[in-house]
This record gives C-alpha cells, structure tokens and sequence, in this order.
C-alpha cells in the first residue's frame, strides 16, 4: 500500500491510506462521472439538446464563409474555405468553451467542491473532457461538408488526433492557471472573456498562419493555437502544416502546463477556504 | 503508522488552519503565493491550531464548542474537503462525509441519476450502486419520486435522499455535521438508528452537535474546542461538564 499524501504547502498533509477503492483508477472514473453528468445536463434541460453543439460552429462558418467568399473575395486560406474554417473554428469552440468554463470551475459547483474530496485538477479535468466530448460529437460536420464538398484528404489527417492531445493538454494547462485565480481575482473571467474575443482574431482560424504579414509573423509563433490549428489542417490542407509552429506550440504547451500544475499546487489551499 | 496493538484510524498532528478575517480586504499576488512563511499575516486568525489527537477503529467522538470555534473547519480537515496550513491529518481509510449533504445533487437529473452519481463520486464501482440503490431508495421513501427531477423534491426529501447515498457508502469512518436537525422526527428516529447500526458494525464516528442528548447517545468520547485549541479531550461526559461550566446557558 502506498500512502497517498498531497502536500499542499511545506508543513502540512492531508493523508489517506488508499483502499481498494480509492485508487488513482477511481480517480479517473470520477473524472468520467463527472463528464456524463455535465453532458447529461446539457443534453438534459434543452430541447435541441446535441444540436446546440453543432449549431453553434455551423453558424460561424456560415457567416465567415459568407463574408468571405461571397461579400468580399477571398484572399487567405484555401478551397474548399468552408472545410478551412470548420478544421480550426471546431477546435476552438472546445478551446473557447473550456477555458471559459474553468474560470468558474470551482465557483459553479461550490458545495460539491465542499462535499467530496476527489484529487482538485479533476474540477477542470472534467471541463476540459466534458467540452472535448462535445467537440468529438460535432465532428461529423466537418465530414459532412468534406464530403459534400469533394475536398482531398491525405495522410496528414494521422496528425488530427496529435491536434487533439495538443489542444486538450494546452487547455487543461490554462485552466489549471485561471480556475484558482478567479477565486480570488472575480475580475479575471471578465478579462478573459475579452482576451479570448482577441485570441480569436489573433489566431489563424478565418486565415492561414502563412497568411500573415511578415511584421505580424512573431504573432503565430507566440501563439500555441497556430501550431495545433496547422495539425488539424494538415489532413486536408498539408501546406498549412509548419513543422517550426508545431514545435513551438508544443513547447508552449508543455510550459503552460508545468507553470499551470505548479500554481494550481501551491493556491489549492487557499481557493478552498475560500469558497 | 498502524501496529497491530493500537489500531489507529485518525490522526491529526498539530493540525493548524487560518483564515482571513474579512473577504472584502485587497488581497496581492504576493500574499497567494507566500504560503510558505508561517506568521500571522495582519487580517488572518487561526481557526485552529495545535490540534493533536489520535482515534482508535470503532470509536465515537463528539466535538464540542461554541459556534466559530473550529468543530466544522475540524471535520472539513478529516474529510479532505479543505488543506491544513500546519501539520495534518493522516485518515486510515475512506470517509463518509455527511456534511453539505446535498452538495452534491444536480437539480436537472432526477433522483435515480443523482444517487448513482454522488455514490459514484464517493467512490463506489457501478456494480455497488446498483446492488445498493433499492436499499437507498427504500430507506429514503423515494420509491414515488425515483424518475423525478431532484429540484422538484421537497427540501426534507432532498436532504433524505443525501443521507440515505452517503450513509450506505460502507466507509470505515463517518462525519456528521449537525445535518439531523432536518427532517420530521420519523425521519430523525431512522437517521439515529442507521448512525447506531453503523456503530455496532465497529464504524468511527466524528459527530458535530450542540445537542447535549445525541452527543450523550452516540459518544464514548469529546474533543473540546475553544479558540480553535484542543481544550480537553477526555470521556465525553467530561467534556460536556467542562463546557457548560465555561459557558452556563
């Protein structure tokens, strides 16, 4: 039997002596549970219920797709503009939604956070999965306009999955940095409302990473959705993937998770007393 | 940390807590992550410090104090549900925590989806649930409302349904935070002689309470807080003598 003791500051423990239930698979179950129950509300109290997950999207592209081709004439990206814009637009409502979503990852929830005591990261562990599951369920779009659309597919759709994992671990970093510093700072999920809106001009989603000026350049490089958007992009559109951005990404990625796990560690205790 | 002569199941070690004293004041980056210095910053208190004690596998222990003085924030620390500044708490086994009972219900999902949820949160494998659920449903009398979404309950029938979930979690240790103030007395009655069986079954029990008769009841043993300090721990008679000398109704 391994003690599982959480260390939360330097003096102090919580210790609990695992028994066959309380093992890290139960972690994991819990995290599940958790998941279903978000989907289970959503799909519960609605009436359209799976299609607000796809409607959202669609719509956006629609009016992208609109303004762009038909208003004004295209000049970024590439054909077929719709399956363009789904490939990234897709990913980012689950980036969009779940790093909203976990600046009140402790608040919406307060008393089960009180009741139950489950290892902390699966409050956001659960908002990454539950938006993550959403984003899976709205991925027959993009095939129904590939598809429709006669776009070419190639081996480059291997690294969709890689997006995925990508895009997961990245989100799951950031809420692990903004859940705990909303309780404390409330004026932060405002600012990130704001920051996301900007995110979402400043990433390569109604344009290719290549499309941007040259001064503009070191934008999507610093930027971590330009990588993963160029994996999710690569099946149909191999010239958007750039190995340089993918790289940076993932080391951006990989740093946000570290910084994100160690603050999450060291203001856990204050975030409960807070609530 | 268990030999086989002195069983232990809890043991809190200079367990110390603080908290700010009001949530209005600015609060800096720096106070967040400054959680290593151990002084008393200006604004802070210390709910409770210096706790230490140790319980035996089957004992029942009742906390003692006037409100504020840390009996709630002492269970919280034993349940896991907030992290100790100072020292800590060791729990040599699961706990069923029957403090903020219906924490953890969704008011959305009906009655059947709640129970399988929340027991599922306290650790038990979908085969457990369903080998439990008639028996919870029974001892709720929910058997009516089963498909009923959990808003549309009463608030006595929401609070029936959480303590009959968290009280056949089958844990070694159970929490109880006052919570059987709610309910009619029918309903008390039951909740006093599920807590009784469950002792018989050598269960821990921690009870927070002010009522002087259910700590009598259940209780062999009391922790006396005041200050957020461990002022006695002794025979629970003691301890419910000592209190009403330091504070007469």
């Amino acid at each position: 039997m391994h003690p599982r003791t959480a260390k939360n500051r330097q003096n102090s423990y919580v210790t609990r002596i695992p028994e066959a239930r309380r093992t890290r698979s139960s972690a994991w179950s819990s995290l599940w549970l958790l998941t279903r129950r978000d989907l289970k509300v959503r799909y519960s109290t609605s009436l359209l219920g799976y299609l607000w997950s796809i409607l959202d999207p669609l719509l956006m592209s629609l009016i992208y797709w609109f303004i762009f081709t038909q208003v004004f004439q295209r000049t970024v990206g590439e054909a077929p503009y719709i399956v363009f814009l789904l490939t990234a637009l897709l990913p980012w409502v689950w980036f969009n939604g779940a790093v909203s979503d976990s600046t009140r990852a402790f608040l919406r929830d307060v008393k089960l956070v009180r009741s139950v005591a489950l290892p902390r990261w699966i409050w956001i562990g659960r908002i990454v999965a539950s938006k993550g599951v959403e984003f899976l369920l709205s991925l027959p779009v993009l095939v129904v306009f590939a598809i429709f659309t006669g776009a070419s597919v190639g081996w480059g759709l291997l690294l969709f999955p890689v997006g995925v994992i990508m895009l997961a671990t990245l989100v799951l970093g950031i809420g692990l940095l903004v859940a705990p510093l909303t309780v404390f700072f409330r004026d932060f999920e405002r600012a990130m409302k704001l920051l996301l809106r900007v995110l979402f001009y400043a990433s390569p989603i109604i344009y290719g990473a290549s499309d941007l000026p040259s001064f503009a350049q070191p934008l999507a490089w610093l930027n971590p959705l330009s990588g993963i958007f160029s994996l999710f992009r690569a099946g149909f559109f191999p010239d958007q993937l750039d190995w340089g951005l993918v790289a940076a990404s993932a080391a951006f990625t990989a740093a946000v998770l570290v910084i994100g796990a160690a603050v999450f560690r060291r203001t856990i205790g204050g975030v409960l007393k807070e609530l | 940390m268990t030999d086989d002569q002195h069983p232990v199941i809890i043991e809190a070690e200079n367990l110390g807590v603080r908290f700010r004293r009001n949530r209005g004041s600015r609060r800096s980056f720096k106070d967040l992550f400054a959680g290593r210095s151990r002084r008393t910053r200006p604004g802070e208190f210390w709910a409770l410090r210096g706790v230490s004690f140790t319980v035996a596998p089957g004992e029942a222990i009742g906390v003692v104090g006037r409100n504020g003085q840390g009996k709630s924030t002492l269970l919280k620390l034993v349940a896991g549900v907030l992290l100790p500044d100072e020292g800590g708490v060791r729990v040599n086994g699961g706990v069923a925590p029957l403090i903020e009972l219906t924490g953890g219900f969704v008011g959305d999902l009906t009655v059947r989806d709640n129970v399988a949820l929340t027991a599922g949160l306290h650790g038990l494998s979908r085969r457990e649930i369903s080998a439990r659920f008639d028996d919870i449903i029974d001892f709720a009398g929910a058997a009516d409302v089963i498909d009923t979404p959990f808003k549309h309950l009463s608030s006595g029938m929401k609070v029936r349904v959480a303590f009959a979930v968290v009280s056949q979690l089958d844990e070694p240790v159970l929490l109880v935070d006052e919570v059987l103030a709610v309910g009619d007395r029918a309903f008390r009655a039951k909740c006093y002689r599920r807590i009784e069986e469950l002792l018989g079954e050598g269960k821990t029990l921690f009870l927070v309470s002010h009522n002087e008769r259910d700590l009598r009841r259940f209780c062999s043993r009391g922790l006396y807080l005041d200050g957020g300090r461990l002022v006695l721990d002794a025979d629970i008679n003691a301890v419910i003598e000592r209190y009403n000398v330091d504070h007469p109704a």
